[in-house]
């Protein structure tokens, strides 16, 4: 089905792509029409509706379920979208295929409060020039029932540990071989070779007795662990802060050898930067009131530190919990990077799961 | 058509009326035969075109370059994973195949000897009844039942047969196994009755009135009659077993990957359309090769009725 989805879509691509092309690009061009091409909850009418009314550009928002959606749409006829917002590994590929615009930074005034992580991040700049605007964040939780474990695991080698056969679950994503690698202690585990990547095979290997499930949306692995078919793993903030709230005694570990993080830019696609909605949108969107707006919907951290000024103090005690209003947390995270070798990995990843 | 099945067969208008009706027929052959060629050569010449076109280039980071190397297919039996996993697909599609075949076969027969009229239209509708329900959302049930503090482990530990509960049900190729079999055998079903029922009454009668016993009718006359209508099934169950890629998600454990979900990795995350181009055409090489094979098997037992 997958096959006839992308070849139709490729079909599409060569036959009519020269027509839409054309089209989306006059719709582009007029002004008071923005089109988003982003994740549920990143254009909720919470904040859309007030940005509408104030400038009077109308806000279209197509939904994507991973980030693979982004290159692929705009590889196959972009110029439908205005703004999209890809995930950190995925940044690097979009600007290096020439999918989209840099951005003039002094245009967004509300960046100036970003958070000394976000403030030119390394998956969003080529030479000399910025791609994007952060906007959502989070950081790959790694978790673990307290009656599982004697004590807080301080080292990812818990989840090695024997005794926890059949009884984590980790994510089906490449961060989970970036687990391994940050456990083995690599350097550089963006940019492994070959012989590193042997290695992280070996200890995925190793690891994968003790799996009994690789999970693939989050809310899975919340299931898994209400039901008690798993002990620990890793997750996101939203699953963690769901167990707690069912009054689990769920360990955030921070282990030494660091967690993974994600964090969504607004990128401008390859000429829309004309759209004048674009830049308002971009400055609207990274304030701290319109990001607690957002935060209220998705839970995710955002890159304006004035953020948890806005919250209630509910959401801000959870939020300090997680340690998400911290600048020094943020520092600690091995933030995605984009990965040359992605399709290596991949495959490593897959000689994983299919082992018997 | 009236006017043509006379000029046709009226022996009275002689050579020329035969003639000119041969001539309308085949312009209205053409007429007929034209959508589905085209039909066939837009949505599957041309998309298989494309695959090979595809699985003969190569991906590098971002931009795909065309090529003649035959390089994808030679990894897709090389390499690992995807030969072991296309074997392993082929290993659940084969139990799939196999238990909706057991499963199904005494339904059908029921269906097709048994059953009063009334009865048999609401049993066929019990059949077909679940294909009404998504597919996601039974996958769903047989995790509330299998789980750890599923529906059987309640059940087993309420009778007093296991004191913990057992986590050998769900996240494993049994799993899968079942929830593929569960969804997939009304294919079987349906296909063995279709077979059954052609089988004439009077056949079974003549046996039993030449001294047979039921066994002996079943095993000497209906069931090697039924033999094309298992095949089919089969053939349905196991390309739509071997082909899934829901089950593996949903119920598999960490070590039940199919060749779809490898094929969707490679599409999706990986951005390798070659390698999914070469894989998709590997394996509809070897399902080609399998109807084949089906298609002898039916017509060497396939009986004029």
């Amino acid at each position: 089905m997958s096959v006839c989805r992308s070849l139709s879509k490729n079909l599409g691509k060569s036959l009519v792509a020269g027509l839409f092309l054309s089209l989306a690009g006059a719709a582009s061009a007029q002004a008071g029409s923005l089109n988003l091409l982003t994740w549920e909850g990143y254009a909720d009418d919470s904040f859309v509706k007030p940005f509408e009314e104030d400038t009077g550009c109308s806000v279209d928002a197509v939904y994507v379920g991973s980030n693979d959606e982004f290159f692929a749409k705009l590889m196959g006829g972009g110029g439908a979208y205005d703004l999209i917002s890809p995930s950190n590994d995925t940044t690097m590929k979009l600007i290096d295929a020439g999918l989209v615009d840099p951005v003039d930074m002094s245009k967004v005034p509300a960046s100036k409060e970003f958070f000394e992580t976000f403030e030119s991040p390394a998956w969003l700049s080529k030479d000399g020039k910025t791609y994007g605007v952060p906007y959502a964040w989070g950081i790959i939780r790694i978790i673990v029932d307290a009656d599982a474990v004697d004590g807080t695991p301080d080292s990812l080698a818990f989840l090695w540990d024997p005794k926890f056969k059949g009884k984590l679950a980790m994510w089906d994503d490449i961060e989970t071989v970036y687990t391994a690698a940050r456990y083995l202690g690599i350097e550089d585990i963006y940019d492994m070779d070959d012989e590193q990547l042997a290695k992280v095979k070996e200890a995925l290997l190793e690891l994968k007795p003790n799996i009994r499930k690789y999970w693939f949306t989050t809310s899975e692995m919340g299931t898994l662990m209400q039901g008690k078919e798993v002990v620990g793993g890793n997750s996101w903030e939203e699953t963690l802060l769901k167990l707690k709230e069912d009054g689990r005694d769920i360990i955030d570990v921070d282990p030494k050898e660091g967690r993974g993080g994600w964090s969504d830019s607004w990128m401008i696609a390859k000429g829309a930067s004309e759209n004048e909605c674009v830049y308002k949108w971009l400055d609207y969107v990274s304030t701290a009131k319109v990001q607690a707006l957002g935060h209220k919907v998705t839970g995710f951290g955002y890159a304006n530190k004035n953020l948890v000024g806005e919250l209630t103090p509910e959401e801000k005690e959870s939020f300090e919990t997680l340690g998400m209003s911290d600048p020094e947390t943020l520092k600690t995270v091995s933030w995605w990077q984009p990965v040359k070798q992605r399709a290596k990995y991949l495959e490593i990843w897959n000689q994983v799961k299919a082992a018997q | 058509m009236t006017d043509l099945t006379a000029d046709t067969y009226l022996p009275s208008e002689g050579e020329s009326g035969l003639k000119r009706a041969k001539r309308i027929d085949r312009r209205r052959m053409l007429f007929w035969v034209l959508p589905p060629t085209l039909w066939f050569f837009v949505f599957m010449i041309i998309p298989y075109g494309m695959l090979f076109y595809y699985s003969l280039g190569s991906v590098d980071y971002v931009t795909f370059t065309p090529g003649l190397s035959p390089a994808n297919f030679i990894k897709v039996f090389t390499t690992e994973p995807y030969l072991g996993v296309m074997l392993l697909s082929a290993k659940l599609g084969l139990f799939t195949a196999i238990f909706s075949a057991i499963i199904g076969y005494p339904l059908a027969f029921y269906l097709a000897f048994h059953a009063p009229e009334t009865v048999k239209r609401f049993v066929y509708l019990l059949v077909i009844v679940p294909w009404w329900a998504s597919y996601l959302v039974k996958a769903y049930a047989w995790k509330t039942i299998l789980g750890t503090g599923g529906i059987l482990n309640t059940m087993l530990i309420g009778a007093g047969i296991i004191d913990e509960p057992l986590t050998i049900f769900l996240y494993n190729q049994f799993s899968v196994t079942l929830t593929l079999v569960y969804i997939f055998t009304p294919f079987a079903v349906l296909s063995i009755y279709a077979q059954l029922e052609r089988i004439p009454t009077s056949l079974i009668d003549a046996a039993l009135n030449a001294g047979a016993t039921r066994w002996e009718v079943f095993r000497k006359v209906v069931f090697p009659l039924s033999i094309p209508g298992i095949l089919a099934g089969a053939v349905i169950t196991f390309s739509l077993g071997f082909g899934d890629f829901v089950a593996p998600v949903l119920v598999g454990g960490p070590s039940s990957l199919m060749i779809s979900n490898i094929v969707i990795n490679l599409l999706g995350v990986a951005f390798d359309w070659p390698m999914a181009a070469a894989i998709g055409l590997v394996v509809i090489t070897l399902g080609l090769a399998l109807i084949s094979v089906a298609h002898y098997l039916e017509h060497r037992f396939q009986h004029r009725l």
